[in-house]
């Protein structure tokens, strides 16, 4: 069997962007809109989401058969909130900037339906390697549209990217014009539903 | 064992282990985290007397050497003398920006009450006891985009170049305005209120009171200023 048709490379390859968790399911969608005005704040929100629903399906895998069914939901957030928790730490430790600009939302990815629906739908079902590698391709399915959003609202709303200029002077002297409104929550609706829009026509060819 | 007792136990265990991997990685980090609200903090001191652009990240070392090398911190007691160092309970904090042995600006910390909770912050005066250098937040707990937009550079800086003193020269404080200075405020005292941020009225007003409490309580250090160059005492 190739390795591109292996369980476990599908579970890592389908919620790329065939299942993309916000373009098909539309959850996470509120993180989404609030980290996207720089790359730098959307990178980081991907990694540590990538973090979080990584290893939280890979530990409530692991003791998915041991979990007692009527307490499986605490467990499951007892899981999350402490990967969740630990991310924040290393992020304030480590990147106290983008962490003082990431804010609340951090935290929030406790609240993420993405983290929560992988874990009840597929680790409590599914071995740990294969949830590992679901979880690894529902955070990297959502980081990419996280970094999409930012880049176009970055580049479009302020001429900038990673915060350096990229849009030369002389077009500012000319005339040209930041969109102001790249940089407002409403501006990245818009771009998620026309990545949508983008999604389903090439998935349906 | 029953049903009932082994989720108990399950979610105990559960509970152990994440309580100890979390506690371990709080007392693990703590230096470093603390180290980093200090920097920040000596950051917004340098912020609020434009000595250190947000639009322009610096080092932490770059950061440290700048404010070991223009900041220096001391008290103020009472009556608006200079204490050196750092005194009693008593005195209130001031820190000076000192260019070429004189303050050249003094720095107030803000303690604010927000809508959500505190805003600390500071504000810098400059040597004429007058204009406002500076304004700069470094925790609080606003909404973000609406109250939060306080730690943005839009907003601080319009407090610079703006006037603690009335036309007569009496004392007025700085405010925000509900909206825009110029829709909100009558003409003579515009000089007195910055752009207001929409959506944040509660805000607005909190901080207003907060920085005018702050700057009753160094009136008479402001005074001191107004009246002419003001030396820092040795030592401290």
């Amino acid at each position: 069997m190739k390795l591109t048709q292996s369980p476990t490379f599908r579970a890592f390859s389908e919620p790329l962007a065939k299942n993309n968790p916000v373009f098909i399911q539309s959850l996470g969608i509120c993180s989404a809109l609030a980290v996207t005005v720089q790359l730098n704040t959307a990178i980081v929100m991907a990694l540590a989401m990538t973090f979080v629903t990584a290893f939280s399906s890979l530990t409530i895998s692991a003791m998915r058969n041991v979990i007692p069914r009527n307490v499986r939901m605490i467990v499951e957030l007892s899981v999350i909130a402490s990967l969740v928790i630990l991310a924040d730490e290393v992020l304030r430790a480590f990147f106290y900037d983008i962490s003082k600009q990431l804010s609340v939302f951090v935290g929030l990815i406790i609240t993420n339906c993405i983290v929560m629906g992988r874990a009840e739908t597929y680790a409590l079902g599914n071995p740990p390697l294969r949830s590992f590698m679901d979880g690894l391709g529902n955070g990297a399915g959502y980081g990419l549209v996280l970094v999409t959003v930012a880049f176009i609202r970055e580049l479009l709303g302020a001429g900038k990217l990673f915060g350096f200029s990229v849009v030369p002077q002389a077009f500012y002297d000319h005339g040209y014009l930041n969109m102001g409104f790249m940089q407002l929550a409403p501006a990245a609706f818009i771009i998620i539903g026309l990545l949508v829009w983008l999604q389903k026509s090439l998935m349906k060819g | 064992m029953s049903d009932q007792s082994t989720s108990i136990a399950f979610t105990v265990a559960i509970a152990l282990v994440c309580g100890l991997l979390l506690t371990g990685a709080a007392t693990g980090l703590k230096e470093r985290k603390l180290r980093n609200v200090a920097v920040d903090r000596q950051k917004n001191i340098l912020k609020s007397v434009g000595l250190f652009d947000p639009d322009r990240p610096a080092a932490v070392a770059q950061i440290e050497q700048l404010y070991q090398d223009s900041i220096r911190c001391d008290a103020v007691d009472g009556t608006g003398r200079i204490v050196a160092g750092d005194s009693g309970a008593e005195a209130l904090p001031v820190c000076f920006y000192v260019k070429g042995n004189q303050p050249a600006a003094y720095i107030l910390p803000v303690d604010s009450r927000g809508l959500w909770g505190r805003i600390r912050g500071y504000l810098a005066i400059e040597k004429d006891g007058k204009t406002v250098a500076g304004f700069s937040v470094y925790n609080h707990n606003e909404t973000p985009g609406l109250g939060g937009e306080i730690e943005k550079p839009w907003f601080q800086k319009n407090f610079v170049g703006k006037r603690i003193v009335d036309e007569t020269g009496a004392f007025a404080a700085v405010g925000i305005a509900k909206g825009k200075v110029t829709d909100a405020i009558a003409a003579d005292r515009q000089a007195n209120y910055v752009d207001g941020i929409s959506g944040a009225t509660l805000t607005g007003k909190f901080l207003t009171g907060g920085l005018k409490e702050v700057l009753l309580d160094y009136e008479p250090l402001s005074e001191q200023f107004r009246a002419g160059p003001v030396s820092l005492p040795a030592g401290g």
